[in-house]
């Protein structure tokens, strides 16, 4: 009796842990990892320096000040301003997750985050500083002494600079997006019309590229595969060329890392240049000049609406 | 010889010191840490290589489009670069890193992993458009093929055909995607033309579609030899074999640091059994020598005891001798002064016999006699005494006589008083004498109030009979000294003492008088000074030092006791007896000094 009346009280348990968690569905696209265990003193140090406007030459620029959390981690200009007030080359991507992208900038010049802030600083356009400067003035700083004191065992260097900057963005994980729950099993979380839209976004071959945990970032692709974008847009400037300034290599010309669509209905303008404005113009751009397909619109809005579920959370609130 | 002992112990600790850096050295050199940091090495590596086969697998699996997640084609990659980095600062700790032939096998791997990261990064690219349209191509056909079917009043033949060949050009397609051969473009391509040639045929609603899949067409056309070659490349790259070559070097390095360790191994073996020889040899020397030690310490007890038993037995006889010497030294100064007194007394004694002698003469030839005559006269004529005295010639001359008499008897009378009152001075210097001596006896300390002047009268009355039997004159040199308090006896000893060895010092001489100063004299008020001088025979400079030492003398009798003692009860009358003499033959002078203490003048 006491058996069968236990299988009783077992059957509904079951079944809410079946409903309430579900297994994590095995999709080409991965929900976002834990942040990774650091030490809070450098996490804070590493806060601290990215809102710290005199890493720049005039004291005019912070890391925040491009790279703004509190709207997507990106600018919302298509070309962000650098010390002089003069536009940049090229647009600013979100640092958020930008520590799960396989590698930095537009170009991947950079390997690391930490070479990534090493050139940001000392670039002539964006803050235009030089390192024997920044480690000077934070030296100067008895507050900033301390903290690196108690951070790193050699103080303040350019190398505990950059490894604060970067402890710090390895933090910038945009969790617990909507997207992310319903690949971690609670497939209720999102409408029929965004599973549709996350289905034709793979049936349409938009995974080719965006795939795997931060949704694009992991390689690079030709800008253009089905057709000449450059040529439509017109205007061609340097930093269009793309890896190809990097390698020199003609196989490289108009490459560019793929972006991570993580939270990229915030981030807008789109592109390397800015110059999708809004999401449906980023998205026929890459139907016709990377998959060389018509969409019909009513898929083109379906996908737009899964792209929205991609938006995370940061500071326990979304984005 | 004098600075050997610094020097051997300096060597010593030379020696020491080298011996324990030699030995510390070997043991460094052979203690081998090494093989399990090989190991971690090999082990480094061996991961590295399986991730590299992991990752050649993924990347098959995206050329066969299993999967559509590229995150499994980056993550081997810097796992591979972290893991490397590890075995680098490994490396680089062993100072392996600095040999060329290290280095040229690790800019191979590098160089190998650098180009294999270039072509898969490639290879992704490549890879993701061409599956994409190769997974869109059927779409794509059918995009055409449907609205074909739909058509409602075309030539049956010709729209079967276009179909066809439709058809036809995605089969090739897919084909050669499978198998890439030249055959296959071509046939392509031919494929293409006969769709380029149909589209124009058909209506607008086709062009677009038409357009599509010829695009994607191309693409596949273009991708795919590339895709393959990229493949080719990627799997000629030698990453594994470089890896091998580290992991054989690793191996040869091994063996030959094991070799290394070996051969210090044995090297050490070696020099520790010397050094244990060393001690084994050290050790029975040490043995030896306590032996040796032990046994000088033993005879060096046994003559100690002997010494010390010697010594004892001559301290004894020393001791017996000084004993005898102080009873001969008591029993001879008992006995001369036993001498000096007796002498003194038969002197005094002498004296006291020629006066009574001159008394009892005197009383014999008085003239008291004579009265008795003049009575025997005044009797006879009693009655007629008047006439007698008058008349008679005798009778006459009778009170004259008596008047004479009276004269002369008391002349006699005083005569014999003084000599009675010299007798009786004679037996009270013979009871001072007797005194004197007696005063010898006792050491006390009495202080009594006395005039120097007499005490010395007293010594010179003590030795009077020896200085008037040597012709000695005394010279008194008494200065104005009051009363004071003093210890007579002492005063009393040393002064017939120094007037005795005065005496003594001058009993060869012949050739002059003999003569000796006596000196009384307060010197700073403080101090009484007395003082001997005789011009005898002095006292020799290397005997100066001595004459107050117990048992010194130079006379043949002498027992070496005078002095000495002089010199202690100087000392214990806080004073100080001192001499001085300016040679042999010139005379010596004693001179005493003791505190003066005056009497105090009574109220």
């Amino acid at each position: 009796m006491s058996r069968s009346f236990c299988y009783l009280l077992l059957a509904p348990l079951l079944g809410c842990c079946l409903i309430a968690s579900g297994a994590p569905l095995d999709e080409p696209l991965k929900p976002l990892p834990a942040v990774p265990e650091q030490n809070p003193l450098q996490v804070e140090l590493g806060r601290r320096l990215f809102n710290e406007p005199r890493l720049s030459v005039n004291n005019s620029l912070s890391c925040a000040s491009c790279h703004r959390l509190e709207i997507g981690g990106a600018d919302d200009k298509a070309l962000s301003t650098g010390f002089k007030g003069d536009p940049l080359t090229i647009n600013t991507p979100s640092v958020f997750n930008a520590s799960l992208n396989f590698r930095q900038f537009w170009n991947g010049r950079a390997d690391s985050l930490e070479t990534q802030a090493h050139e940001v600083v000392q670039s002539p356009s964006e803050m235009g500083s030089h390192w024997e400067q920044v480690v000077q003035m934070l030296s100067a700083d008895p507050d900033y002494k301390n903290a690196f004191t108690k951070a790193y065992p050699d103080g303040v260097t350019m190398n505990n600079v950059q490894s604060a900057l970067a402890t710090y963005e390895r933090t910038l994980i945009s969790a617990n997006s909507r997207f992310d729950q319903y690949l971690s099993g609670n497939t209720e979380i999102l409408t029929t019309d965004e599973k549709y839209g996350y289905q034709r976004f793979k049936d349409y071959g938009c995974i080719a590229c965006h795939q795997g945990v931060n949704i694009g970032g992991n390689m690079f692709q030709k800008f253009g595969v089905m057709g000449d974008y450059f040529q439509a847009r017109g205007n061609p400037t340097e930093a269009d060329l793309g890896r190809y300034l990097v390698t020199k290599a003609e196989e490289d010309r108009n490459v560019f890392k793929v972006p991570s669509l993580r939270n990229v209905a915030v981030t807008a303008p789109y592109f390397h240049d800015g110059s999708a404005k809004t999401l449906e113009e980023a998205v026929d751009v890459m139907f016709k000049f990377q998959l060389g397909r018509v969409p019909s619109d009513k898929d083109k809005d379906l996908i737009i609406k899964f792209l929205k579920t991609l938006t995370g959370e940061w500071g326990g609130k979304p984005l | 010889m004098k600075t050997s002992p610094r020097r051997n112990l300096a060597l010593l600790a030379a020696v020491a010191v080298l011996l324990a850096s030699t030995l510390l050295f070997l043991y460094l050199k052979s203690s081998s840490n090494e093989t399990s940091t090989y190991a971690e090495s090999r082990d480094l590596i061996g991961r590295i290589k399986q991730l590299n086969a992991q990752w050649e697998t993924e990347i098959l699996k995206a050329r066969i489009a299993i999967s559509h997640n590229y995150d499994p084609l980056v993550t081997p990659l810097s796992e591979m670069t972290r893991l490397w980095q590890r075995f680098e600062s490994m490396e680089s700790n062993h100072g392996r890193n600095d040999t060329p032939t290290w280095r040229a096998s690790h800019e191979a791997y590098l160089a190998a992993i650098q180009e294999k990261t270039r072509l898969v990064e490639q290879f992704k690219s490549h890879n993701a458009v061409l599956r994409n349209s190769l997974a869109f191509l059927p779409t794509a056909e059918d995009d055409i093929q449907q609205p074909l079917a739909q058509l409602p009043d075309e030539d049956k033949l010709q729209l079967q055909n276009i179909a066809t060949d439709t058809y036809d050009l995605l089969l090739s397609s897919l084909e050669f995607a499978q198998v890439t051969s030249d055959d296959k473009a071509a046939d392509i391509l031919l494929g293409m033309n006969k769709l380029g040639v149909n589209k124009q045929r058909l209506p607008e609603q086709f062009h677009s579609p038409i357009d599509i899949l010829s695009n994607h067409v191309t693409l596949i056309l273009r991708e795919q030899p590339v895709v393959n070659r990229l493949l080719e490349n990627i799997e000629a790259i030698p990453v594994a074999e470089r890896l091998d070559d580290i992991t054989g070097l690793l191996n040869k390095d091994q063996q030959q640091s094991d070799a290394i360790d070996q051969r210090y191994h044995f090297y050490m073996l070696v020099f520790s059994t010397l050094l244990v020889l060393v001690l084994v040899y050290l050790a029975i020397r040490l043995m030896r020598s306590f032996g040796e030690t032990q046994r000088v310490n033993k005879e060096l007890q046994t003559a100690n005891e002997v010494l010390e038993q010697r010594v004892e037995e001559r301290t004894r006889e020393l001791k017996d001798t000084q004993s005898e010497l102080l009873d001969t030294a008591r029993q001879a100064g008992m006995a001369e002064i036993a001498t000096n007194v007796l002498h003194n007394v038969g002197n005094v004694l002498n004296s006291v016999n020629i006066s009574a002698d001159l008394v009892s003469r005197r009383l014999r030839s008085s003239k008291a006699q004579g009265l008795g005559k003049a009575m025997q006269l005044i009797n006879e004529h009693q009655s007629d005494l008047g006439t007698f005295l008058t008349q008679n010639e005798k009778g006459k001359l009778l009170p004259g006589y008596l008047n004479q008499l009276v004269e002369a008897i008391a002349l006699e009378q005083q005569g014999m008083t003084e000599e009675l009152a010299q007798l009786s001075k004679s037996v009270d210097h013979i009871k001072d004498i007797v005194a004197t001596q007696q005063s010898y006896a006792g050491a006390n300390n009495l202080v009594e109030p006395l005039y120097i002047s007499e005490l010395l009268e007293d010594a010179l009355r003590m030795n009077a009979g020896a200085l008037t039997r040597h012709h000695v004159t005394v010279v008194k040199e008494y200065g104005d000294v009051p009363q004071v308090m003093g210890d007579k006896h002492r005063l009393l000893l040393i002064l017939i003492n120094l007037i005795s060895n005065a005496k003594y010092a001058m009993s060869d001489l012949s050739n002059r008088a003999r003569q000796i100063t006596l000196g009384v004299k307060v010197v700073e008020d403080t101090i009484l000074q007395i003082s001997v001088k005789d011009d005898g025979e002095g006292i020799a400079p290397e005997n100066m030092t001595r004459i107050f030492a117990h048992g010194f003398t130079t006379r043949k009798e002498g027992h070496g006791f005078g002095l000495h003692s002089c010199a202690l009860a100087a000392i214990e009358m806080n004073g100080h007896l001192t001499a001085h003499s300016d040679g042999p033959g010139k005379g010596a002078l004693f001179t005493l000094q003791i505190p003066l203490n005056p009497v105090m003048e009574e109220a």
